[in-house]
């Protein structure tokens, strides 16, 4: 067993305050939304229940049952009668993207299923932009479609958080001073009209 | 192929004074181990991206590295801070001479440059040498680089699919010979996946306008189906945004890899690349043609 603190990115005896900052930035980075479709997953899982029996040894609720991540799986399963694409969907949770591809080729049923799954595929393997167009397409197809959309957003939802990691660590690459500026200014001008002000100088 | 390198560099505003130092520390140990494996001109082939390679492996290790002072041909009088040749290192640069040989050899067969054909010289011993002492890595160059060939020569349509070899091939590089543990092989390999996809998607965009100047093949080009009426700026214009979006899934697939390794050492540089530097390149190339006109 790891040293709880290790685990956490701590200082041996860190804070209470210290301990829940760095649990919290922790599930956050490893939580499963972060790694949908990503070959790794299982990998961010076995860190997140470390993290989380880390935290729990910390903070001395050793018996807490922590419901939240494990039992997650964002595949709905149709439980009636023998469908081919329930058997891709188990073949793609097993990771063997191959055989699932294979299937869904031969099938002559294309619907928004059909393309949902041929999508969670290609985004498996790493082709991200006909990936995305695939599970759009099925968003298309089936737009009340609660998984298919999830996915989907998943993945600009991904984007998001890799710029905000950027950013909280300094990154200002994407603006340049002058937009800064020209934003400022506009701030004053609008408060201006609005009978307030924002830069009081000008 | 058109791979020259150099897009993964770290974000300088925001490295600090030693951080910098130490990455500089990498890239002349890498240097120097050039020269010292192999010749001094292939020194000339040196850049970032191995220099990550070596960084990011060199990091992995239980041992830190250590540092000399030295001089070098560039400034002999002043003592810089070296890293020691390493393991790491040196696989970086046996890597680095298989790839600059086969891309001069394919500058040579593409364009006929008399330049490129005199620079394979020096490259050719070290080159054969790399193949003899990481005979599978070299293989899958070699084997990857072939498939793109014909990929190229078929006018593959598909950005992903062009990718997906390069991807391959770098997937292969980033499974280090030197490490065993099947976790983080596992995950060195989509490291390297997702980096060779960015480089070669980015890589294809730099390129848009050299491309349709000298009419070469440019998957972006194809699948985007570009058209004279349409005119270049429009076009990149047009492709700017879906280019965008799958190079940062694909930097977001890389940082997520990097954050399942278990980092010993330089954890503030490597992030400052991951998070910031790969994302400015890809900014800066993307962005150029809007600013400059």
């Amino acid at each position: 067993m790891k040293n709880p603190y290790e685990v956490l990115g701590l200082r041996e005896g860190a804070s209470e305050e210290e301990i829940k900052r760095a649990y919290k930035r922790l599930v956050r980075k490893y939580h499963p939304d972060q790694y949908v479709n990503n070959p790794l997953a299982d990998l961010a899982e076995e860190k997140l229940k470390e993290i989380n029996e880390a935290y729990n040894i910390l903070m001395n609720k050793r018996n807490r049952n922590n419901e939240d991540n494990n039992n997650w799986n964002y595949y709905r399963y149709e439980s009636d009668s023998y469908n081919e694409f329930n058997k891709v969907r188990r073949l793609i949770d097993m990771g063997r993207l191959k055989e699932a591809y294979d299937i869904l080729e031969n099938s002559t049923n294309r619907g928004a299923e059909w393309y949902f799954l041929k999508g969670v595929i290609l985004l498996k393997k790493g082709w991200y932009e006909q990936g995305y167009q695939h599970v759009r397409r099925a968003v298309n197809l089936d737009p009340n479609n609660v998984e298919y959309r999830n996915v989907l957003n998943n993945i600009s939802f991904r984007n998001e958080t890799y710029r905000d990691v950027g950013r909280n660590m300094g990154y200002g690459g994407d603006t340049s001073l002058c937009e800064i500026c020209q934003c400022l200014i506009c701030t004053d001008c609008c408060c201006e009209c609005m009978g307030g002000d924002f830069i009081t100088c000008c | 192929m058109d791979k020259l390198f150099g897009y993964v560099t770290p974000y300088k505003d925001e490295l600090k004074v030693r951080e910098y130092n130490t990455f500089k520390a990498y890239y002349c140990g890498l240097c120097k181990t050039l020269g010292s494996e192999f010749n001094q001109v292939v020194r000339f082939g040196l850049n970032y991206d191995f220099t990550f390679l070596g960084l990011l492996l060199s990091s992995l290790d239980e041992e830190r590295d250590k540092i000399k002072f030295e001089g070098c041909i560039a400034n002999p009088f002043k003592k810089k801070p070296i890293i020691v040749k390493n393991k790491n290192l040196s696989y970086s640069a046996y890597i680095s001479v298989i790839l600059v040989y086969y891309k001069l050899l394919d500058d040579w067969k593409d364009e006929r440059n008399l330049l490129s054909l005199m620079g394979m010289i020096p490259f050719i011993f070290p080159k054969n040498k790399a193949k003899n002492v990481f005979e599978d890595k070299y293989l899958a160059v070699v084997n990857n680089l072939d498939k793109l060939a014909k990929l190229e020569k078929e006018k593959c349509d598909i950005i992903d699919e062009s990718a997906d070899v390069f991807g391959k091939l770098m997937e292969e590089i980033a499974a280090s010979p030197f490490i065993s543990d099947d976790r983080t092989i596992r995950v060195l390999r989509w490291l390297g996946y997702n980096l060779g996809r960015f480089i070669y998607v980015l890589d294809a965009f730099n390129d848009i306008e050299k491309d349709v100047k000298e009419g070469n093949y440019n998957p972006i080009l194809l699948q985007y189906k570009y058209n004279l009426e349409e005119g270049l700026e429009s076009f990149i214009n047009r492709v700017r945004e879906p280019i965008e979006f799958t190079l940062t899934f694909t930097l977001d697939n890389l940082a997520k890899s990097y954050e399942l390794l278990d980092i010993k050492y330089n954890r503030s540089i490597i992030e400052n690349i991951v998070y910031m530097g790969t994302r400015q390149k890809m900014m800066q190339i993307l962005k150029k043609r809007s600013c400059k006109k």
